[in-house]
């Protein structure tokens, strides 16, 4: 029994890189845009339905594939921000307003996925050894995507605070007028990081595609998953994020092995709803902002 | 009287309906509309005041699982396990309620937590799956045609009750509108803090607000699941289900009493009209539809199909 655990605490580290670069990509829109991206976990279910077309039906090998993802990607990061973004923040629509049309793209996404590649499970075949150390057992997809999650983040972190369009990026974060003040055209910054944040949906789909099959409702779960851990690490605040995708991460995955996995995501929804009550800031948070 | 005489002839019009046009399929989709319009319009007793639930599914899955069970372990009759299931509900709006209100969890901030309780009702039917049947749900046993079982093999029977319904929910929407409470949940909506300094109750009305909504989707749900006599998790809970309720109302306008019956005329004859005319080859491309038309409508149009046509028409009387 410990075994078992000793592994779900491992499974779960590896995982919460992962999560963490999901709550690092609501994190900046969110910090930005000041949009809740809800649609965010449809996006990456999209990036891994290209690169599964790439592999499985073009032909190209996996990491090709992925690198070509990425500009993909990105781009419908940019065609988000330009046809449903930008007209809600022209329309000054309340947050709630955003998140119902954010919700309604999800639909739209979810099922002009399943028009196209249908409601079959899809997945990349590839067979990576499992690593054994000691009484663990892990995937080396697990392990590829969570040092790769790792060196994605610690990338974004330089760009962000050692370029000057991070520098703008973080400025129009924390006070757009003042940005303004400076010459930050807030627009432009807008479509930077949302195409930022779509490369980063390739980034995620990518260490993804080895370890999950996709399907029209794959992209759900995620987007639930990394909400967990934006509310619970604080709304925009990256660092909380980064701490929380970890404790989502151990606790799913232990919990999973103890009971089961809807149980499992039960407890993260619980911790979720109880977050949102009693501490809205998040655990890292500092004032109240709801 | 104009409106009220109107009103009859409309309803008159659609009693007579399957009379006029016996067609068994044309019947099940009016039916269809009618529960969903009564799910929304209660739905919109709390989404007009700005209280945006996310998460109605949950008071589906415990309303028709609850009276579900009872019939098939027990053999309970589904009328009690109506009320039970619509109890339960109003248990769990009561608990979920206060604790929101009492923390001042409104707008965003609400919707999400209401998304995420949906799909906890989801997850715990699925994962009681030795009672619930877990994601492949459960048959109710067949009664054959029987008042006191709630079943009938006869679709004109619940093509009445489910009007009958719908006109109750829409009363009692009239009865809202004309009570104290839709004053003082407006100005809650409004602006919370202003009402609050005014003396208004703000946790007592919107946990009453909440209480009859949870209540009545219960009910709604128990209506659609003694007609289909199926019940499963991801139709009668979860994320999907609750957003189409919403949406639902969204798209005919939650504010004016007749939005959330069209907008869920619309979109249930838009989805059968597509499944109808391309059969499985465009499977999701009505929901493709709906969903850019709900995107559109939510940036240009807020008030929804209804409620923007009522004020363009209303404008153009007063000039």
């Amino acid at each position: 029994m410990t075994e078992l655990i000793l592994n779900a605490i491992a499974n779960g580290i590896l995982l919460g890189g992962v999560l963490a670069l999901l709550a690092f990509g609501l994190n900046l829109i969110f910090g930005v845009v000041k949009i809740i991206h809800l649609a965010y976990g449809q996006c990456i279910m999209l990036g891994m339905y290209v690169i599964y077309t790439m592999v499985d039906r073009v032909g190209i090998p996996l990491i090709p594939a992925c690198l070509i993802t990425l500009p993909i990607t990105g781009i419908i990061g940019l065609l988000l921000q330009w046809a449903v973004i930008n007209p809600l923040l022209k329309a000054k629509a309340n947050p709630l307003t955003q998140l119902l049309a954010l919700a309604g793209l999800t639909i739209v996404i979810e099922n002009v996925a399943q028009l196209i590649w249908g409601a079959d499970l899809r997945g990349v075949k590839v067979q990576l050894p499992l690593i054994n150390i000691g009484s663990l057992f892990l995937r080396t997809s697990s392990l590829i995507a969570f040092f790769g999650a790792l060196l994605t983040l610690f990338g974004l972190y330089l760009f962000l605070n050692r370029t000057y369009l991070g520098l703008a990026i973080r400025c129009t974060a924390q006070n757009v007028d003042s940005a303004k003040l400076m010459g930050v055209n807030p627009q432009a910054i807008y479509f930077v990081t949302m195409a930022a944040g779509g490369i980063l949906t390739g980034i995620i789909a990518a260490f993804f595609s080895p370890i999950y099959a996709v399907h029209p409702h794959f992209g759900g779960s995620f987007t639930m998953m990394a909400f967990i851990i934006v509310v619970l690490g604080g709304m925009g605040n990256l660092l909380g994020g980064f701490i929380g995708a970890f404790i989502i991460g151990v606790v799913t995955s232990v919990s999973a092995v103890l009971t089961s996995t809807e149980i499992a995501d039960i407890i993260a929804l619980v911790i979720f709803i109880a977050v949102i009550l009693v501490r809205p800031q998040g655990l890292m948070g500092l004032k109240v902002s709801r | 009287m104009p409106k009220f005489f109107l009103f009859l002839i409309l309803l008159a019009a659609v009693a007579i309906f399957p009379l006029l046009f016996p067609s068994p399929y044309l019947i099940h989709i009016a039916t269809l509309i009618f529960i969903w319009a009564f799910i929304t319009t209660a739905w919109s007793y709390m989404g007009r005041f700005g209280l945006v639930s996310l998460g109605h599914g949950a008071f589906l899955g415990l309303g028709a699982y609850t009276s579900g069970l009872l019939f098939n372990f027990y053999g309970l009759s589904p009328w009690i396990g109506m009320l039970l299931g619509g109890l339960i509900a109003v248990v769990f709006a009561i608990i979920i309620g206060y604790a929101c209100f009492r923390f001042g969890v409104i707008g965003d901030y609400f919707a999400l937590l209401t998304l995420a309780l949906g799909e906890v009702v989801a997850l715990g039917i699925i994962a009681f799956r030795d009672i619930t049947g877990g994601s492949l749900g459960f048959t109710l046993k067949s009664m054959g045609t029987s008042l006191l079982y709630f079943q009938s093999e006869q679709k004109i029977h619940f093509f009445y009750i489910s009007l009958g319904f719908l006109i109750v929910a829409m009363l009692v929407w009239v009865w809202i509108d004309r009570s104290k409470m839709q004053k003082a949940l407006r100005a809650i909506g409004e602006d919370e803090i202003a009402a609050s300094t005014l003396g208004v109750g703000i946790i007592r009305y919107k946990m009453i607000i909440t209480m009859i909504s949870a209540f009545m989707t219960a009910i709604g749900a128990v209506l659609y699941a003694q007609y289909i006599t199926y019940l499963n998790p991801h139709t009668l809970s979860g994320v999907p289900p609750s957003l189409e309720i919403a949406f639902k109302a969204i798209l005919g306008g939650m504010f004016s009493l007749w939005g959330p019956a069209i907008g869920t005329a619309l979109t249930v004859s838009l989805e059968e009209y597509f499944r109808v005319a391309y059969g499985s080859t465009f499977v999701g491309f009505s929901q493709i539809i709906y969903g850019l038309a709900l995107v559109l409508l939510i940036i240009f149009l807020p008030k929804g199909i209804y409620g923007s046509l009522h004020d363009f028409f209303s404008r153009k009387k007063s000039r």
